[in-house]
């Protein structure tokens, strides 16, 4: 029905990143974008499930999400070194910058889902830098609790990705 | 185009003044910081920082890969290397133009041909630019045997791909040169990966005179004045100078156009530097390198010409047409930096990491003080231990001189050892009020007469 194309979702991204507006929604009949300047927002809207431009990993060439919000700081909530641990969870931290993919490859379905069991040496996503394409490993059995990270969001080292539930 | 989001690869008081210089011109910046840094001083002043990996530089400020890939995706179109790091890297400037990001240095063929200093003296020779008597590469130690006699005792040997002091070794005679040789050699080739020697002429009373320029890329090369930065300990600057009180007028203006005929046929673009060595018993200056970066020592540049090097560079990078003239640009007064280290020079100048639980810079007419400390702020153990600039700016150099024994005097860094006292002591002494000092004068008088004034074995 709508026929938004990659191309505009970026343009309507620069122009807000230009602008003074603080938040844009736009909904059209299969298609929802959503834009703030504020760090924490992202959390807040539909459950922290999703960053601001749900789009497919690969189908824009810039990865878009991360452009927005330019003067965010290090510590938003999950983005720090600081996030608190839930007791007796594991947590998984990103080993490197990179862009995140929860998927071995655009389309696929993604390497995990919450509530799913992993052993340690499992793949549980990639971390990519400059076409490098790392698989990082759950590093510990359990259960996947929590996905704190979108698909296709730059990650900073340290960043806390998955939540695991070990196995007692 | 004009640059509108810059990353900075850099970390310390360099990256805080390129926050700031890019502000001025209306840029954004995003900081790339190691996971030590994130609560930086830059970190903070920055529009954004991303933390890119762990302490340990290679895994951060040197992985040039993880860099670019935080540049692209926080949407940046340029990057600043500073200076350290990869701001000489050719392989980096290289992969920063192929991904579409202006390089805020020189071309990536600049950098190769420049830090080649085989290909650097080629260049001197073509310009018609002064070299001290000196040799192509060196394989053998009966070669430099042979080359030496030629050149004349005492000669030098320097590594082809790099300097700092790693693979030179003076030698004053054939026995010296026979037993150095290959351990110079050999220590080059663990610093650079390259152990090519060649030789040069040794100058005993030397000076390090360089020369500070910008290039807009298309051939048009304007000078900032010149430095005297002669004050060193084991080829490491101490204090530095602008411009060069020992030079007369005309002479000046010659080492000044011998670093722009060096950098015009190559159409350099960027600040960079010439350095000089002047022998000040016959008045001759010999080429010495290029360095293709803005260096730690450009405020006092900065100070006497009125001007922001680093925007120059900010502008220069993206092709802005430069708006500098020659005639523009008129020295005025004296300035002089003192770097000021977290090292213990009772101790061998073991560096002193650590927290830092009281700062208080000086401030006022004619002081600068480029920094990235303040009182509680850690000094990491990972990176180089410079914390601070001072740069004081006075009429003369007598009048520059007085201002620094005074700003000195009232700096007070707690916590952690320093150089302060031997830079006090600097200031005071004779040799250096009275402008008579060489490379070798802070080995050979300074730190002699430092150690036994405090006491030390």
């Amino acid at each position: 029905m709508t026929n938004v194309t990659p191309e505009d979702v970026q343009a309507l991204i620069e122009l807000f990143d230009a602008g003074d507006w603080d938040e844009l929604h736009i909904t059209l009949d299969d298609f929802q974008l959503h834009l703030n300047k504020d760090p924490a927002a992202r959390r807040a809207w539909n459950g922290g499930e999703r960053t601001v431009v749900d789009t497919p990993a690969a189908s824009v060439a810039t990865p878009a999400p991360v452009a927005v919000p330019a003067a965010s700081a290090t510590a938003d909530a999950t983005g720090s070194a600081d996030y608190q641990v839930p007791d007796g969870m594991s947590v998984l931290k990103a080993p490197n910058l990179g862009t995140f993919y929860r998927s071995p490859k655009p389309g696929a379905a993604p390497y995990v889902e919450i509530g799913q069991k992993v052993d340690a040496d499992s793949d549980v996503c990639l971390i990519e830098v400059m076409k490098l394409f790392t698989p990082v490993k759950a590093g510990v059995a359990g259960t996947i609790r929590e996905i704190l990270v979108s698909d296709a969001e730059l990650v900073e080292f340290d960043r806390p990705l998955f939540v695991i539930e070990p196995d007692a | 185009m004009p640059i509108k989001r810059l990353l900075i690869a850099n970390r310390g008081e360099i990256a805080v003044r390129i926050v700031r210089a890019a502000k001025a011109k209306g840029i954004e910046t995003v900081l790339a910081v190691s996971a030590a840094d994130r609560d930086s001083m830059a970190a903070t002043e920055a529009d954004r920082a991303v933390v890119i990996g762990p302490a340990a530089a290679r895994d951060s400020y040197l992985n040039g890969d993880m860099l670019i890939h935080a540049a692209l995706s926080t949407g940046c179109d340029a990057v600043h290397p500073g200076y350290g790091f990869l701001s000489e890297r050719a392989a980096f400037a290289e992969k920063c133009e192929n991904a579409g990001l202006n390089f805020v240095g020189p071309k990536a063929e600049t950098i190769r041909l420049v830090g080649d200093k085989l290909a650097a003296r080629a260049l001197a020779r073509s310009a018609g630019v002064p070299m001290v008597s000196g040799s192509e590469k060196v394989d053998t130690v009966d070669d430099a045997l042979r080359i030496a006699d030629g050149i004349g005792f005492p000669v030098i040997t320097k590594a082809s791909a790099g300097g700092g002091g790693r693979g030179m070794v003076v030698a004053r005679s054939p026995e010296e040169l026979r037993s150095s040789f290959d351990a110079a050699s050999h220590e080059a080739k663990e610093a650079f990966g390259d152990g090519t020697l060649y030789l040069e002429r040794f100058v005993e009373r030397a000076r390090h005179v360089e020369v500070q320029v910008v290039g807009d890329g298309k051939g048009n090369i304007v000078h900032f004045a010149e430095r005297d930065c002669s004050l060193q300990r084991r080829y490491q600057k101490m204090v530095e100078e602008a411009p060069a009180a020992i030079l007369s007028p005309a002479l000046r203006n010659r080492v000044s156009q011998a670093a722009i005929d060096l950098l015009s046929p190559i159409s350099y673009r960027n600040a960079g530097t010439v350095e000089f060595l002047y022998d000040e018993e016959t008045e001759q200056f010999f080429f010495m390198e290029v360095n293709a970066r803005i260096q730690v020592e450009h405020p006092v540049s900065e100070q006497i010409c009125g001007i922001d090097l680093i925007q120059r560079q900010l502008d220069v990078a993206c092709g802005e047409a430069s708006e500098l003239a020659q005639d523009d640009i008129i020295p005025a007064g004296h300035s002089i930096e003192v770097r000021i280290i977290a090292e213990n020079p009772l101790d061998n100048f073991r560096p002193s990491p650590g927290r830092i639980t009281n700062w208080s810079a000086p401030s006022g007419t004619g002081i600068r003080v480029d920094t990235a400390m303040a009182s509680g702020v850690m000094v990491p153990p990972y990176y180089d231990s410079m914390i601070a600039k001072l740069i004081v700016t006075g009429r003369d150099r007598d009048d520059a001189v007085a201002r620094l024994r005074d700003a000195l005097d009232s700096f007070v860094i707690e916590g952690i050892a320093t150089n302060i006292d031997l830079l006090r002591f600097i200031s005071r002494h004779p040799d250096f009020i009275e402008n008579r000092i060489d490379t070798r004068w802070a080995e050979r008088v300074l730190l002699p007469e430092f150690l036994s004034d405090k006491g030390a074995p």
